[in-house]
């Protein structure tokens, strides 16, 4: 019988076209994939090669993730299928036995789906074996492939898809065999979406990521957890294999499967109807006529607009209710609020520490919900264009007196009722939210700003287009997955070359929020877009209306029929109209966007940085003077989003001969035009480079050498109308924050050459190098502030608003009001860096002294947190660096709060923005469990008026090793001196998975510390360990006596400037030979280590007597810069570790001590007093190991 | 007002010819459409109420072009369809409340008037509060019924409406009908003869797409008044008859075969001529004689 069932199954499946249509599906998804420009999808970029098995795994996974609705399809309709064709009261009747039903079914459909999802491997195999002849990508040549290799494309199939396959079919069957309706199997994939969403949530966060990789039930995050630290050589040549984390998390979902197997065994009956659950009572009849006594009253039957405007009233709350009272449509909605105020514990966490829930992050975290959101859209629109349909009511429905328009209008009205009260519900959540944090700043009206015009727009506009799909085509199911196709499609619109958000549907969203500029300028922009989107989706749906389906027929050209009678003067007029609408919409902001501005490119504008290389490369170390002098007078007008910039740069001649030609490098923003630039001598421009904003100046005179020229200038800054991607957020009503890049410079700017290696490859162009040769002439003569100035002379008269307060470098000389601006006059009394910013917003400040420096911090009213951690952080600073390093240059310091559209701080002289998003709303609530990075980032932007202002390093590689390196430990010993030792070992625990997950993604090279180029998790994450472990090993005082040696070698001087070598110098001097060969492995290689505590054991000996042993394994490793290692013999000393408990049960060392270690496998035999509880090697992870968590094992008693 | 049809045609996209050249002139009164399952009542029924479109021919229903002014003819129109559901979650008095809004009965206590005299003649008031999703077959016809009631239409149209109803309700359904009054077209399909023959006043007769006879009950059984004779036999002369007579239906009658013959005189002696019965006019034209269409 069995054999049968399943047989049949097949030869059922055999015939049916969509399961033909389900394999090109996927066949063709995997093959566009590869075969196209989006592979990189998969992680192909940089050194990691296009069918390396971890892109090959990847795709894999992702695709059978992606296409899981398919899954959902064939699956869940092998017993749904008898009860929607009502054939299970002929089939249950007869003898078969249930097992054999189930079971047949089951093998049956799940065999096809595996022959389904082949379609991966297959598409995969085509695409990269056709991808050189498809005609669309025609840099394929290029692409370095490794060698074909079949098993890279069947171990992630049989694996990972075969048993997700598994377990997603296996839950879809039983949620079909016992819920017995389609919806119920559609409810159950969301809700494993949404657990799968959950795992990477949690995935961030660092504490419970082995968990999240646990659970997720389609296992992605578990490949992303295992490949989080994987160096592109590992990439290139591992598979995942099926062991660890991967094999407990398919064991326990493959566990799942099978429980939810034996599940519909016993769930399910044969029955064909089911005992209800809830018993109803009979109601008791009153009132019972005879039927034949009854008249039917005559009534009054009005058809007029009235009429329709009751109907549509009448039909929109009748579906509203219907929609409500689906027991899916609760699911979804009860998830979706789990999922919130699960995300809601951890609000925007940055090192763990969580934020002040105001109200703009909780709208954000709210958004999470979108997710949901389009769900019921896409879902309940193809229910409701199908309800009658499916219920047979349709009949009766059309022939009711209303026009064809009222059904659908009022399907869609209906739905956006539900999104209006679930948008109330989900303002209400995020007040609890904000009660649960003891927050009680709850803005309401920017509540429904932000979610009844963005997020409701969003909606309508999904819903429309879903209404069109499902009538257009006609197919519920089919409806459904043009909508997901839809979705794909509109996300690589941007690879196709439709880059104009013109182009993606339902673009020009609100922007972010700031609390200082609130929506700023991105309010204008997008009501043009939603205005468009509208009259665009509004064709779409009048288009629906005129070939929905009313009464039997169903083939299109009957359709077009019956529709051409609703086309009457009204609906063609209202058609034409809402069609000039969409174009004159279209046509403001295509002007607005491309005409008033630049729209250009990705492909354009890679062409002009190409083209600028090509042409003026040649200049990049001509020789130039230097400006040692800017006085500037600019005036800043925030609500317009413009300003002025008027004055003059003094240019000193600074090498040995005359110079002839000044090569002027203006900003190339758009917005930026130059009033006039001209020489205190006779000039003519000699080259004009109108494309690149490059003149070339010969000066009648030459600047003999030795000799200055005053170059005045006026450059205008006008915001002109929108631009495409909201413009700039530089120049703002509320929070302006612009630096010197928009005046005049001096030469060739590398910078705006191309930097993306397979983007240059594809151009025939070399690799760019990022940095110069550390020993580079050339770059030893150039800060890291450019090759504009050594130091520079500063004043700036800076006007604003009325009611803004702007600031400058340098001290505050005069500050008046002139009509209905304000003016500041700043003067700087020393030489400084070529590097000033200019801020201006309405500030409320805060004042205090160190000693005898003034600090101040300008903030946004409202957020005032954390001022006092930040005070605090500069005094600490200010004593610490002072102490240790050299005295403070200068006699003010400042902070300035900066709106979130940039997440940083910065360092200028003197003064410091600040970010609003990293610190002002952060919410430190256990100083000795949250990491208080607010003050931590203080004290690291205060270092840097030591390590950058007061030193300037060369232009080299390394460079970043003396500025942000040294930042980053003068910072880690503020933070050292002030909190307790589990913090550091926290903060460093993020900054070791920072680091190993940085190398992970490295694009060309990982560098040693000493040679870093710009390398993030090298000169901050990696170096914030090294120099941690440093002064662990050779003393807090040797560093900053190697530090304070390097300032006093260095301080204030001009060209030539110090490389990492020169620091590394005094280090080396400051360290004992015996751990000289840490320099080596810390700063000059990329040295790994794999400590490992094998076992740990304890025997009580006497009274306050515990020998405790230890059987640890240690490895040593080199890394080259692909991430290839190679084992190293060890002659290196670790910690060796024992923790008692203490009386607040908190782990306390009472054993730490450094050991020599020569080979693998090593015992240890310790005595201790306390009773040990955990021990281990190297436990504070002050050497950089991949697998940090197997350090220390709790101690096991023997007698 | 009459409701005029002319040369209608309608071919579906499977090939299927489901009315060809139907014309057919239908006055205020009951009109009955008789015919076997897949004989075209249905989709003339649907073209007739607007919900399916037609390749060429005209409906006329008095002045309004039924093809192409459908708002016109759903002012007016009240129609069951022959297979239908419900929205299973509601209840009766809700559904029909709603409908009737649908249908234009603006005065809400007009509308809870009609609304509770209709659950009250077609029998469900006592069920009215219960989910439609838990009526019983004969309950959710009757709901059909309801429906089609609801702003006194001026053209009915019921598709095999008493299908699934019990004998008692059938009759109570059919006086209803018939107490709709003169001025209204009722258009009732069924494959029932007795339906027709009790309550209309017109009829036609129509088999794969064709109209087969067309003309008051009464004159289609006098056409074959007389010429009914029938024959009680066993089933193993079945065959020999078969071949013999122009058999118009056989039935079994305690297990042996009862055969109708069709003929101007006695067949053979032992035939028993039999008074006419509508059924048999039925039978004679889907089975009996090798008569073609009827030409309008």
């Amino acid at each position: 019988m069995l054999k049968e069932i399943f047989r049949f199954e097949l030869s059922y499946r055999k015939n049916r076209a969509a399961n033909y249509i389900y394999f090109g599906i996927v066949f063709l998804m995997s093959f566009a994939i590869v075969a196209s420009p989006l592979v990189s999808v998969g992680g192909a970029i940089g050194q990691i090669k296009p069918n390396s098995p971890f892109v090959i795994s990847g795709l894999t996974m992702a695709l059978s993730y992606v296409l899981m609705m398919i899954a959902s399809a064939i699956m869940g309709v092998a017993i749904v299928r008898d009860f929607d064709h009502n054939t299970e009261a002929i089939l249950f009747s007869t003898p078969m036995k249930k097992i054999d039903y189930l079971l047949g079914r089951f093998g049956g459909s799940f065999i096809v789906l595996i022959l389904i999802f082949s379609g991966i491997w297959m598409g995969l195999m085509t695409g990269y074996s056709l991808g050189k002849v498809v005609p669309w990508e025609t840099d394929w040549k290029e692409k370095e492939m490794l060698p074909f290799h079949a098993w890279h494309f069947f171990q992630p199939f049989l694996f990972y898809t075969v048993s997700n396959l598994f377990i997603m079919g296996s839950l879809f069957f039983m949620s079909g065999a016992l819920g017995r309706k389609t919806i119920v199997i559609y409810t159950q994939g969301i809700v494993l979406l949404v657990l799968s969403s959950l795992a990477d949530t949690f995935l961030g966060n660092l504490e419970s990521k082995e968990m999240a990789a646990l659970l997720d039930p389609f296992g992605s995050r578990t490949f992303d957890f295992i490949t989080q630290y994987w160096t592109p050589s590992e990439k290139n040549t591992l598979l995942v294999p099926l062991e660890g984390v991967m094999l407990y998390n398919r064991l326990i979902w493959m566990g799942v499967a099978v429980a939810a197997l034996i599940g519909t065994y016993y769930g399910f009956s044969f029955n064909v109807v089911r005992n209800s659950l809830i018993k109803r009572k009979a109601v008791p009849v009153k009132g019972i006529v005879q039927p034949d006594a009854v008249v039917i009253p005559a009534v009054k039957q009005v058809i007029n607009l009235n009429t329709h405007i009751r109907q549509f009233i009448q039909l929109s709350v009748f579906y509203f209710k219907m929609v409500i009272k689906e027991i899916p449509f609760l699911a979804i909605v009860i998830v979706g609020m789990l999922f919130l105020f699960l995300s809601a514990t951890q609000l925007n966490q940055l090192y763990g520490t969580n934020s002040y829930p105001t109200t703009y992050s909780v709208i954000e975290l709210l958004g999470g919900f979108t997710l949901f959101f389009l769900i019921i859209a896409i879902f309940y629109s193809g229910e409701l264009v199908w309800k009658e349909r499916e219920v047979k009511f349709n009949l009766i429905n059309d022939a009711m007196p209303m026009p064809s328009f009222i059904g659908l209008v009022s399907k869609f009205t209906g739905l956006i009722i539900i999104y209006v009260l679930l948008i109330l519900v989900l303002i209400f959540c995020g007040i609890i939210i904000q009660v649960s944090y003891g927050y009680f700043k709850f803005e309401l009206a920017l509540y429904f700003r932000s979610l009844y015009t963005g997020t409701l727009a969003f909606l309508a506009l999904y819903t429309l287009l879903a209404i069109f799909i499902q009538v257009l085509v006609n197919n519920k199911f089919l409806g459904f997955a043009l909508c997901i196709v839809f979705f794909i499609l509109r996300s690589v619109l941007g690879q196709l070359g439709l880059e104009h958000n013109l182009w993606r549907f339902a673009s020009g969203g609100l922007g972010t929020f700031s609390d200082m500029n609130a929506y700023g300028h991105y309010v204008t922009p997008f009501n043009w877009y939603q205005l468009y989107w509208f009259a665009f989706s509004i064709i779409l749906f009048s288009v629906a209306v005129v070939f929905s389906v009313r009464g039997s027929e169903a083939v299109m050209n009957m359709r077009w029929k019956a529709g051409k009678l609703r086309l009457n003067r009204a609906m063609v007029i209202f058609m034409i109209t809402t069609f000039s609408v969409f174009i004159f919409a279209g046509a403001y902001i295509y002007y607005n966007t491309t005409v008033l501005n630049t729209f250009t490119k990705s492909d354009d504008q890679e062409d002009q940085q190409e083209e600028y290389e090509k042409t003026l490369k040649k200049y990049e170390f001509i020789a130039q003077p230097k400006i040692t002098e800017a006085n500037l007078k600019v005036d800043i007008y925030p609500y317009d989003r413009n300003f002025t910039a008027e004055g003059y740069f003094w240019l000193k001649n600074k090498t040995n001969s005359p110079i002839q030609d000044i090569h002027i490098q203006n900003s190339p923003d758009d917005n930026i035009t130059i009033g006039y630039l001209k020489f205190d001598r006779e000039a003519t421009i000699k080259e004009k480079h109108e494309d690149f904003n490059y003149f070339v100046y010969e000066l009648a005179q030459p600047l003999a050498a030795g000799d200055s020229v005053k170059m005045s200038f006026k450059t205008s800054f006008l915001t002109k109308g929108f631009q495409q991607g909201g413009g700039n957020s530089s120049i703002v009503f509320n929070g302006t924050f612009f630096n010197n890049q928009f005046f005049p410079s001096l030469g060739y700017n590398e910078n705006f050459e191309l930097g993306d290696d397979d983007e240059r490859k594809k151009r025939k162009m070399k690799p760019k190098e990022r940095m110069l040769e550390r020993n580079d002439p050339r770059g030893l003569q150039q800060s890291l502030f450019g090759d504009d100035a050594d130091h520079i002379r500063f004043e700036m008269v800076v006007s604003t608003a009325g009611d803004q307060i702007a600031i400058a470098p340098g001290y505050l000389q005069k500050e008046w009001k002139e009509g209905d601006r304000k003016f500041f006059h700043y003067k700087m009394d020393a030489p400084m860096c070529n590097f000033y910013s200019i801020v201006s917003a309405r500030y409320a400040v805060k004042r205090d002294k160190w000693n005898e420096v003034n600090l101040e911090i300008y903030y946004h009213p409202g957020h005032e947190y954390n001022l006092d951690k930040m005070m605090q952080g500069m005094k600490d600073a200010l004593t610490y660096y002072t102490n240790n390093f050299s005295p403070y240059q200068y006699r003010q310091a400042r902070i300035m709060e900066f709106p979130r559209y940039s997440s940083f701080a910065q360092s200028f002289a003197n003064t410091i923005p600040f970010s609003e998003g990293i610190g002002f709303i952060a919410k430190v609530d256990d100083p000795e469990k949250d990491i208080d990075y607010v003050y931590y980032v203080t004290a690291h932007e205060m270092a840097h008026q030591w390590w950058g202002h007061q030193v300037m390093e060369a232009g080299v590689k390394g460079n970043a090793m003396l500025s942000e390196s040294m930042s980053q430990y003068a910072a880690l010993m503020v933070l050292k001196h002030k909190f307790a030792p589990e913090m550091m070992e926290r903060y460093l625990k993020y900054e070791l998975d920072r680091y190993l997950r940085g190398r992970a993604f490295e694009r060309k090279k990982e560098q040693p510390l000493e040679l870093v180029e710009g390398q993030g998790y090298i000169h901050y994450q990696k170096a914030s360990l090294i120099f941690y472990a440093l002064q662990d090993y050779i003393g807090e005082d040797s560093v900053n006596a190697a530090f304070r040696r390097y300032n006093k070698e260095w301080r204030f001087k001009d060209a030539p400037y110090p490389t990492s070598a020169d620091l590394l110098k005094h280090i080396k001097k400051a360290t004992p030979d015996s751990l000289q060969y840490l320099i080596h492995d810390m700063f000059e290689t990329i040295t790994l280590f794999e400590n490992k505590t094998d076992s740990v054991s304890s025997r009580e000996l006497a009274k306050d007597k515990f020998e405790v042993t230890l059987k640890v394994s240690s490895e040593k490793l080199r890394a080259d810069s692909t991430g290839t290692e190679t084992n190293l013999p060890l002659n290196d000393w670790i910690d060796i570790g024992i923790y008692t408990k203490t009386k607040a049960s908190k782990d306390s060392l009472v054993y730490l001590k450094k050991h020599k270690i020569t080979k693998k496998e090593n015992t240890f035999k310790i005595m201790v007093k306390d009773k040990p509880r955990k021990a281990g090697i190297d436990p504070m992870h002050k050497l950089i190991d991949r697998h940090s968590d197997d350090n220390t094992k709790i101690v096991v008693s023997k007698k | 007002m009459q409701l005029i049809i002319k040369d209608l045609n309608k071919t579906y996209s499977n090939g299927v010819q489901a009315l060809k050249d139907i014309s057919l002139t239908i006055n205020q009164g009951m009109f009955g459409l008789l015919g076997p399952n897949g004989a075209g009542k249905s989709s003339l029924m649907r073209t007739i109420s607007t919900l399916q479109e037609a390749d060429s021919g005209s409906i006329m229903l008095g002045d309004i072009n039924v093809l192409t002014q459908k708002e016109e003819v759903r002012k007016t129109l009240g129609y069951l369809p022959q297979e239908f559901g419900v929205y299973p979650k509601i209840d009766a008095v809700t559904l029909l409340n709603h409908l009737a809004v649908l249908k234009g009965i603006t005065d809400k206590k007009e509308r809870k008037a009609v609304v509770e005299a209709l659950l009250h003649k077609t029998n469900l008031w006592a069920a009215r509060e219960k989910n439609l999703g838990g009526y019983s077959g004969g309950m959710k016809q009757r709901f059909g019924i309801a429906q089609a009631l609801l702003a006194n239409p001026k053209l009915i149209i019921v598709d095999e409406p008493t299908a699934g109803l019990d004998p008692a309700e059938r009759n109570r359904f059919l006086n209803l009908l018939s107490e709709l009054g003169e001025n209204t077209i009722v258009i009732l399909s069924t494959h029932i003869v007795e339906d027709v023959k009790e309550l209309c006043t017109d009829m036609a007769i129509i088999n794969k797409g064709q109209v087969l006879y067309k003309g008051s009950p009464l004159d289609a059984i006098a056409e074959v008044e007389g010429k009914v004779w029938k024959k009680r036999i066993t089933k193993a002369e079945l065959e020999e008859y078969r071949k013999n007579f122009n058999i118009i239906s056989e039935r079994l009658i305690a297990g042996r075969p009862e055969i109708s013959v069709l003929s101007d005189q006695s067949p053979d002696a032992s035939f028993e001529r039999v008074a006419a019965d509508l059924e048999d006019v039925y039978f004679t034209h889907i089975f009996g004689s090798q008569q073609t269409a009827v030409n309008s």
